[in-house]
């Protein structure tokens, strides 16, 4: 399946500094982002530490000084989703072997999330709370679980969704890169279908914009640059209050012919 | 601050303020109030101040304590509330419950500001999920059952009778790659489309509007137990099994 892609990252309105990195692999299918924190700086340092390890580890995965993880899950993820866990995981490793060798970079951290794309099948990891979404007929669904506090305690019934989005807690994280020198990195596969769009998004664009405008603005625009741009261009309009970084990558649709006319759905809405 | 009253067939026995100290009853004369009564352990449960949230919690006794009408091990009291312990019951008569639950009690030494993102270590997440966890819906905790979200086929032409949903997404299409995949002609590759969300699961459109209980959907529904889900001809019964 044919893949374009495109990516932006804005320091934002308020921030005077961009923490946030990410990469597109296009050869690969492999789009990285990830969410730097930690003062004077040194969140651009973990999150451009993060998107570099996960890309070199990915691209080259022979490496042998590389850490792994030691038994791992007991699913049955395919090579290339493992491969994508242990290039979180040798991150979260880097990250935190630096801070222990800079003690100025002692708290720096980060968050991360990847997908790499394989034919119709797509590979995501993620720490954090930076999100992937998936746009589908219309409907836009996050596919990653905020490894946010409020989240967890949706996920556990002790508040609703419009309270968490409320909440004054919003950024407090259970699971970031660079805390420890290991880290659970969820990962998780999907199938993918045709013109499906893939987002990755770091939350500097879903506090200022809502899911309902982000999939409206998806749809709209086909250029996957130009629509990473147009969702930046929202958020700031809205206050731009945390550095933004928007990645987009559009299937294409499978081969044109008469023979597509004919699966073509009836009463086909997108 | 709040007042505690045991109570029997309506008359009251004692009265007790709850304020740092914890408040215990039992049938053992030692405790702060006594029930003289078999059906009583003898240190049958403890009401303490968590932050300023109001906990009563059994203590391994043998009958059991009950908040209104539910059995409880531990659960957060509102005021009116009764506690039930055998025969006698304590009514609970607490002043205005504060809202959010972070502003007293238990804090990180430095509150997190909105914009600073902060990450917990080990210790101070789990206090602030067992925190939390105090302060939500009193329920009898059973974190051993797991729950299976099940689509069970009613009619229509697809490839299974029933549908245990363990992915995020599930699709329902003619698609070779759909979950519940549609039987028939001019079937939509993708009709509708079930997410998992942290809040439960969520039936969204796809090339088609499902219905929920005879109503077509608006937009993403959140599925209940029992919801009835209607699509391309195919009936479905949504259930949540334990």
């Amino acid at each position: 399946m044919q893949i374009v892609s495109g990516g932006v990252t804005d320091l934002g309105r308020v921030r005077s500094n961009n923490e946030d990195s990410f990469r597109i692999i296009e050869p690969l299918n492999l789009f990285i982002l990830s969410d730097g924190m930690g003062g004077e700086a040194h969140g651009e340092v973990a999150s451009s530490l993060a998107v570099e390890t996960v890309e070199r580890v990915c691209a080259t995965p022979k490496g042998d000084s590389d850490v792994t993880l030691a038994g791992a899950s007991s699913e049955n993820w395919s090579p290339q989703t493992r491969l994508l866990q242990n290039a979180v995981f040798q991150a979260n490793f880097n990250i935190y072997q630096s801070s222990q060798e800079h003690p100025e970079q002692r708290g720096m951290g980060a968050t991360l999330t990847a997908g790499w794309i394989n034919g119709n099948k797509l590979s995501l990891a993620h720490v954090g709370d930076s999100r992937a979404y998936l746009l589908r007929t219309g409907n836009l669904q996050q596919l990653t679980n905020d490894h946010s506090l409020v989240a967890e305690q949706v996920r556990r019934g002790i508040i609703t969704p419009q309270q968490a989005e409320e909440s004054e807690m919003q950024s407090v994280l259970l699971r970031a890169l660079g805390a420890h020198s290991e880290v659970d990195v969820d990962v998780d596969e999907f199938n993918l279908f045709p013109r499906d769009v893939l987002l990755l998004c770091s939350d500097g664009l879903t506090r200022m914009v809502t899911e309902p405008e982000i999939a409206g603005t998806l749809q709209a625009e086909t250029d996957p640059e130009k629509a990473a741009q147009k969702l930046v261009d929202l958020a700031n309009e809205r206050g731009g209050l945390d550095n933004i970084t928007v990645i987009v990558a559009r299937l294409q649709d499978e081969s044109k012919g008469w023979f597509s006319w004919l699966r073509r759905d009836s009463g086909k809405r997108d | 601050m709040a007042k505690l009253s045991l109570m029997f067939e309506n008359k009251l026995m004692k009265e007790v303020s709850i304020g740092d100290r914890p408040v215990t009853i039992g049938r053992s004369p030692d405790n702060d109030l006594p029930v003289d009564n078999l059906a009583v352990s003898n240190y049958h449960a403890r009401i303490y101040f968590e932050g300023s949230r109001l906990v009563v919690e059994d203590l391994d006794s043998l009958n059991g304590t009950f908040v209104n009408d539910l059995r409880v091990e531990r659960a957060t009291l509102h005021d009116g509330d009764s506690i039930w312990i055998g025969k006698h019951h304590i009514r609970v008569d607490a002043t205005a419950d504060t809202a959010i639950p972070w502003e007293t009690g238990r804090k990180p030494a430095s509150a997190p500001k909105i914009n600073e993102t902060m990450v917990l270590d080990t210790k101070a997440r789990r206090d602030m999920l067992q925190q939390a966890a105090a302060m939500g819906e009193r329920s009898q905790f059973s974190p051993g059952r797991v729950k299976m979200p099940t689509l069970i086929v009613l009619n229509g032409r697809v490839d299974h009778k029933e549908y245990v949903l363990t992915n995020k997404l599930t699709v329902i299409g003619k698609s070779p790659m759909a979950t519940v995949r549609l039987r028939g002609w001019f079937k939509p590759q993708v009709a509708a489309q079930i997410s998992q969300r942290d809040d439960g699961y969520y039936l969204g459109t796809g090339a088609k509007i499902p219905s929920v209980n005879g109503s077509p959907i608006p937009g993403p529904v959140r599925l209940n137990d029992g919801d009835l889900i209607e699509i391309c001809g195919v009936r479905m019964n949504f259930v949540i099994r334990e």
